[in-house]
C-alpha cells in the first residue's frame, strides 16, 4: 500500500511536472513562401498538457546571423515579419523570454521555394566534336525570376545512338551524324543540336622542342593532324596524356602536361607523351634529367636576438656606404635594432630605439638608405600608427616623428616608395602618407576593396605598382604612379586581380622571368593548422602560388612552390632564384628560370637552404624563418627565433662527404 | 592533548571558512587569458591560455564576461579581417566552443539575466569617428541577431540589475544609450557633455545630431545595483557622471584622479570603484559618504578594469603596464580600501571578470 502511495506521488509529480514544460508553437512550423513573400507569424506558448499562451517578450532573428549572407532572409526581430529574398531552406529563430530570465527558443525551418525553372541552357565548349572524343558540355539552369541553379542533378538523353552517355553524364561521341542532345529538369527542356564529325584524323604528327630535358624544364609539343589524303588539318582538339617509368625504382614518374602541349615532369626517367583524337594517337619519347642545380648554401654570420622574437627586416645602404640592416620584434616591448651587415660574418648591433608597442612587425628603409619605417600594433594608448625614424647615422638613429591618424587599429605591414609610405589599417585597406616632411607626414590618399568583410595583409611597391594581398580577395594591383591605369599615390586605381580558393593571401611577389619575358605575381599563403605556440616549436602550412600575369585581364595559376611539412612567408626574387623564408623549413633558394609549370619542389628546383635554428633561440634549435632579402650576394633572413643571419649560397655542390657511407 | 585539539579545531575551522575566488583577466597584446585565483590572502595564476586564430597578429582579447549560471566565459577580440569575434570557452575546460564574429573592435560584453542576450559594444577606434553599434548575440548558439547604432566608440556595455535594458556611452560623441535588452532598439540617449546636458526621452536613433568629439569622452557606465541611476566615467573630464534613470538627467559630477576608466559598484551598493587609467590608480568610494573614498595606487602603470566580488568584499584590478611590462592583476580589500596582493598575467592586461567563488 505504502509503495502505491508513493508511486501515485511520483507520477503525480511527473505529470506536474511535464504541464510545466513549455515549447514554442508558430505558423513559423512547415512555413513555405515564395521568393518576394512578406510574413509575419503568429507564436505563442503551449505546455505539454495543451494550455497555450502568448509569449510578451518574444524575439525572432535569422541563424546565419546579420551578415550578407543573412540578407537571403530577412527577419524583424521584434515581429518576426520575413522578407524572403532568396530560395533554399532558411532557419528561423523564435526566442521567448519568460519572468525570471527563463527562456524558450526553438528554429523553424522555412522553405523559400525555388522559382520553376524558366530554361535550361547548354553550351559546346568546342568548335567540332569528332567521333571517339568526350564531349565537352556547359549547362545553365536559370528560373522564372533570373536565379541560376547549383548542383541540378539532370536528365540528360541524346536523340540517336550517335552519343554514349554513362551514369555520371559524361557524353561521348561514338558515330558520327546528327544528334540532339536533351537536358531536362522539372519538366523543362534545353536542347543542343550537334554534328558529331568523322574523325577526318589518319595520323599525327608530333614534335617537341626537345628530346631530353632536365625536371622542371617546360617542354612544348606540337600536335600536328593530317586526312588520308596527307592533307595538314587545322583546328584539331588534340587531347594530351604521359605515362613514364622513373630511372629510380623505387620512385615514380610524374609530371603535368596541359592541353596547350606543355609537358612538364617532376622525376627523372623515360616519359612518352601522347597527343591523341578519337581513336588516332601518336607518342613521343623524351628522356627527363635530374635537374642537377644543388649547391651549398653556408651559415655566414649571426645577429642573436634571443630575449624577444624577431619579425621582419631589411637591409639597406646607408648613406656612408657602408651596410646596415633593422629588425623588429614581435609580441615583446616595441623594440627595433639597428645592424652593421657590412661584414655578413660579422654582423653587429648598433643602435636599437624602443616604442609603445607591443610588436613592431614591419620595417622598411627608404631608397636613399635616409628614413627607416616601423609598424605599431598593441600600443599602450591603442592609438598605434607608425614610427618615422632618421637613419642617416645607424649608429644612433632618431625618432623624427609618429603617425598615428586612421591608424589606431593596428599597422601590421607597410612600404616607403619615392618619399610616400603605405601604411595598412586595422587590416582593412591600406593609407598612403606623403613623407617630404618626415616630420609632418600628410595623408593622401587611401585604397580598400570597397566590399563587406575587406581584409589586408600585406602591400609591397614596385615600378609605381602597389600589389595588396587580400587574404580570401588575392591580390589586387593598384597603379600608385605607374601610369598603366592613371593613377597617382592621391590617386590609387585597381588594374588587376586574381584570387584562389584557400583564401590565404598573405604576401606578394611581382616577378618578371629574366629568362622568358613573362611576368608573374607569386602569392604566398600563411597558414597555422594548430594557431602559434611562443614558447615551443610551431607547425606551419600554405605554399606559394605562380600566376602568369602577362595578360593582366586573364591571369592564369600555373606553378607552386609547396615544401612538404613547412609553410611560407616572406621571400624575395632576383636574377630567377626565388629566396623563400618557409617558416619551420628554414630559408629556402629555389631555380625559378625557364618557363613554369606544376609542382616547382618536385622538379627539383631546389638549390638549397639553411635551417637558422640557433641553439642560443629564444626557443633553442628551433628554426621560424619569417624573411628573406638577397643583398650584394649574401642572402640575409629574419628569424623569429634566434634575430638576423646572413648566408652565402656557394658555387660547389653540396658536400656529401658526412653521408651515410655505406651509400654510393 | 588539550592543545593539539585547540589547534586541530582551529585549523579545521579555517578550512571551513576560507573561500577562493576566481577571476578571468585577458591580456589585449599578448593574446592570451589567464586564470587567477585568491585566497583571500594571495592572488595567483592558475592557467595561462592562448586565444585567438590569427597567429602572427595580435588579435586583441578585450572584453570578457563570464555567464550568469558560470557554465561558460566569453571573449571579445578585436580585431580581425577585419571584424572581431567573440568566443564561448567552457570554463570546465578553458577550451573555445564556438565563435560568431561581429563588428569592428568588439569590446565590453555582459549577458543579462532577463534575456540571456548577449549585448557587447562594438567601439572601433579606426578611422572617421562615425557611429558604431552594439552587436546582440544569442549565447545559445552563437550567432549574432542584431547590430544596433548607437554612437562614434562605444564602451562599457552593462545591464541593468533587472536585465531589461543595456547600457553603453560613446566615447567620441560624448552620449549615454539605453537599449531595451528585448525590443533590441535605442530606448534613449543623453549627452554627457557640461555645455549641453539635455536629455532626449523615448528617442529612437538618428543621425541628425552633428558629430562633436566629446570632451567628457565617457569610457564607461554601471547602472547601481539597486537604485534608479547609472554613473559613467568621465575618462577625458576626470569626473564620475551619476545620471537619474527616472529623470533621464545627470545629477552629480564627482571630480576624481586623471582619466576615470572602468567603473564598478560593489553589489551590496556600498562601494563604487574606479579605475584612474592616467595616474595609474584605482579610486574607492563609499556610496553612502562620497567624502569617505581612497586612492590605491597600482603594481604598475595604465589603471584598466575591475571585477568585484559577488560578497563585496574585493575588488581585483587589471593593469596594464606599458611596452614589454607584464600587465598585472591587483586586489583590493573595499572595506578597509588597502591593496591586498597582486600578481603578474599577460601584456596589456584589460578585460577582466569574475567567475566564482569557491569554498
Amino acid at each position: 500500500m505504502r509503495n502505491h502511495l508513493l508511486l501515485i506521488i511520483f507520477l503525480m509529480i511527473s505529470v506536474s511536472g511535464l504541464a510545466q514544460i513549455k515549447t514554442i508553437e508558430s505558423d513559423l512550423l512547415d512555413l513555405k513562401l515564395n521568393v518576394g513573400d512578406t510574413f509575419t507569424p503568429n507564436s505563442y506558448v503551449m505546455t505539454l498538457d495543451g494550455e497555450t499562451s502568448q509569449c510578451d517578450n518574444m524575439i525572432y532573428y535569422n541563424k546565419k546571423g546579420v551578415f550578407s549572407t543573412a540578407q537571403s532572409i530577412k527577419v524583424d526581430n521584434e515581429t518576426g515579419k520575413i522578407e524572403a529574398n532568396q530560395p533554399g531552406l532558411h532557419e528561423v529563430v523564435a526566442v521567448c523570454i519568460t519572468e525570471g530570465g527563463k527562456r524558450l527558443s526553438r528554429t523553424f525551418v522555412v522553405d523559400v521555394k525555388f522559382p520553376a525553372v524558366k530554361e535550361i541552357r547548354i553550351s559546346l565548349d568546342s568548335d567540332n566534336i569528332y567521333e571517339g572524343t568526350y564531349v565537352p558540355i556547359s549547362y545553365e539552369v536559370i528560373d522564372e525570376m533570373g536565379f541560376i541553379r547549383e548542383n541540378v542533378n539532370f536528365s540528360i538523353k541524346s536523340s540517336n545512338q550517335n552519343l554514349e552517355i554513362d551514369d555520371v553524364n559524361n557524353i561521348k561521341a561514338v558515330k558520327p551524324g546528327s544528334v540532339t542532345l536533351n537536358a531536362s529538369y522539372e519538366g523543362i527542356s534545353g536542347s543542343l543540336n550537334l554534328n558529331v564529325l568523322k574523325n577526318p584524323v589518319d595520323n599525327i604528327e608530333l614534335s617537341s622542342s626537345v628530346d631530353q630535358a632536365r625536371t622542371g624544364d617546360v617542354i612544348q609539343l606540337k600536335a600536328i593532324a593530317y586526312n588520308k589524303k596527307g592533307q595538314k588539318l587545322d583546328n584539331i582538339p588534340f587531347e594530351y596524356s604521359f605515362k613514364g617509368k622513373s630511372f629510380d625504382k623505387s620512385n615514380s614518374a610524374s609530371g603535368l602536361v596541359i592541353n596547350d602541349g606543355r609537358f612538364v615532369a617532376d622525376v627523372s626517367g623515360n616519359y612518352l607523351v601522347t597527343a591523341s583524337i578519337g581513336n588516332v594517337s601518336v607518342s613521343k619519347a623524351i628522356n627527363i634529367y635530374e635537374r642537377n642545380v644543388k649547391r651549398d648554401v653556408v651559415k655566414v654570420g649571426t645577429g642573436l636576438v634571443n630575449d624577444k622574437h624577431t619579425s621582419d627586416f631589411w637591409v639597406f645602404e646607408g648613406v656612408d656606404g657602408r651596410d646596415y640592416a633593422v629588425t623588429g620584434t614581435w609580441g615583446a616591448d616595441g623594440t627595433s635594432y639597428f645592424w652593421d651587415v657590412t661584414d655578413p660574418a660579422n654582423i653587429l648591433k648598433i643602435d636599437s630605439v624602443q616604442v609603445d608597442a607591443r610588436t613592431v612587425n614591419d620595417v622598411k628603409v627608404s631608397e636613399d638608405g635616409r628614413i627607416a619605417i616601423i609598424s605599431r600594433e598593441g600600443a599602450s594608448n591603442r592609438k598605434n600608427g607608425i614610427i618615422i625614424i632618421d637613419v642617416t647615422n645607424p649608429r644612433d638613429v632618431k625618432i623624427i616623428s609618429e603617425y598615428t591618424k586612421n591608424l589606431t587599429g593596428g599597422v601590421h605591414n607597410l612600404f616607403i616608395y619615392e618619399n610616400h609610405v603605405y601604411a595598412l589599417s586595422a587590416g582593412q585597406k591600406y593609407y598612403i602618407l606623403n613623407i617630404e616632411d618626415p616630420v609632418n607626414p600628410v595623408e593622401v590618399g587611401m585604397f580598400e576593396l570597397g566590399k563587406e568583410g575587406q581584409a589586408i595583409h600585406d602591400v609591397w611597391i614596385e615600378d609605381g605598382i602597389a600589389y595588396s594581398s587580400n587574404w580570401r580577395d588575392g591580390v589586387y594591383m593598384v597603379d600608385v604612379g605607374n601610369g598603366i591605369a592613371g593613377g597617382s599615390p592621391s590617386n590609387p586605381v585597381a588594374f588587376g586581380n586574381y584570387n584562389y580558393a584557400s583564401g590565404a593571401h598573405h604576401a606578394t611577389y611581382p616577378f618578371k622571368s629574366k629568362s622568358t619575358g613573362k611576368f608573374y605575381t607569386v602569392l604566398g599563403d600563411e597558414i597555422f593548422p594548430n594557431g602559434i605556440d611562443v614558447n615551443s616549436p610551431n607547425e606551419t602550412a600554405g605554399f606559394l602560388h605562380f600566376v602568369d600575369f602577362t595578360d593582366v585581364d586573364n591571369p592564369v595559376e600555373i606553378a607552386r612552390y609547396e615544401l612538404p611539412g613547412h609553410g611560407s612567408h616572406n621571400y624575395w626574387i632576383e636574377d630567377d632564384i626565388l629566396y623563400v623564408a618557409m617558416y619551420s623549413g628554414g630559408v629556402r633558394v629555389i631555380d625559378i628560370s625557364g618557363d613554369l609549370m606544376g609542382d616547382l619542389y618536385k622538379q627539383g628546383r631546389e638549390i638549397g637552404y639553411i635551417l637558422p635554428g640557433n641553439k642560443d633561440g629564444y626557443i633553442p634549435f628551433a628554426t621560424m624563418a619569417w624573411g628573406a632579402q638577397l643583398y650584394k650576394g649574401h642572402v640575409f633572413y629574419s628569424d623569429w627565433n634566434s634575430g638576423i643571419g646572413a648566408a652565402k649560397v656557394m658555387p660547389i655542390k653540396p658536400d656529401n662527404s658526412k653521408v651515410n657511407q655505406y651509400l654510393n | 592533548m588539550r592543545g593539539i585539539l585547540v589547534l586541530f579545531i582551529l585549523l579545521s575551522a579555517n578550512t571551513l571558512i576560507s573561500k577562493d575566488y576566481y577571476v578571468y583577466v585577458a591580456a589585449e597584446s599578448d593574446d592570451m587569458v589567464s586564470l587567477l585565483k585568491f585566497d583571500g590572502k594571495d592572488l595567483i595564476e592558475v592557467e595561462r591560455f592562448e586565444v585567438g586564430v590569427m597567429p602572427t597578429e595580435i588579435e586583441g582579447p578585450h572584453g570578457i564576461t563570464v555567464d550568469p549560471n558560470g557554465k561558460y566565459w566569453y571573449l571579445s577580440l578585436a580585431h580581425g579581417s577585419p571584424y572581431g569575434t567573440l568566443t564561448k570557452y567552457s570554463t570546465e575546460t578553458n577550451k573555445p566552443i564556438s565563435s560568431t564574429k561581429l563588428g569592428l573592435f568588439p569590446a565590453s560584453m555582459q549577458i543579462s539575466e532577463a534575456t540571456g542576450l548577449l549585448y557587447c559594444v562594438n567601439f572601433n577606434l579606426h578611422g572617421d569617428m562615425v557611429p558604431s553599434t552594439v552587436s546582440v548575440v544569442d549565447p545559445e548558439i552563437m550567432v549574432e541577431i542584431k547590430q544596433i547604432e548607437t554612437g562614434a566608440m562605444p564602451h562599457g556595455s552593462r545591464i541593468s540589475p533587472d536585465g531589461l535594458f543595456q547600457y553603453s556611452v560613446a566615447m567620441m560623441s560624448g552620449e549615454l544609450f539605453e537599449v531595451d535588452a528585448i525590443s533590441l532598439k535605442v530606448n534613449r540617449k543623453l549627452s554627457l557633455e557640461k555645455e549641453m546636458s539635455h536629455s532626449h526621452h523615448h528617442m529612437h536613433h538618428d543621425n541628425d545630431m552633428k558629430m562633436v568629439h566629446s570632451k567628457v569622452k565617457p569610457t564607461w557606465v554601471i547602472p547601481h545595483p539597486s537604485k534608479k541611476s547609472v554613473f559613467v566615467a568621465g575618462n577625458g573630464s576626470d569626473e564620475i557622471i551619476e545620471v537619474d534613470l527616472d529623470n533621464w538627467e545627470v545629477i552629480n559630477r564627482i571630480n576624481v584622479g586623471k582619466g576615470p576608466y572602468n567603473i564598478e559598484i560593489s553589489p551590496d551598493g556600498k562601494y563604487l570603484v574606479s579605475t584612474l587609467k592616467g595616474e595609474g590608480s584605482t579610486g574607492v568610494w563609499s556610496l553612502e559618504d562620497i567624502s569617505v573614498n581612497r586612492i590605491i595606487k597600482n603594481t604598475t602603470m595604465v589603471s584598466h578594469g575591475i571585477a568585484i566580488s559577488p560578497d563585496s568584499k574585493y575588488a581585483f584590478v587589471s593593469v596594464e603596464g606599458i611596452g614589454g611590462e607584464p600587465g598585472k592583476v591587483d586586489v583590493i580589500n573595499l572595506e578597509n580600501m588597502s591593496l591586498l596582493s597582486s600578481v603578474n598575467v599577460g601584456k596589456q592586461a584589460g578585460g577582466i571578470a569574475f567567475w566564482k567563488i569557491s569554498d
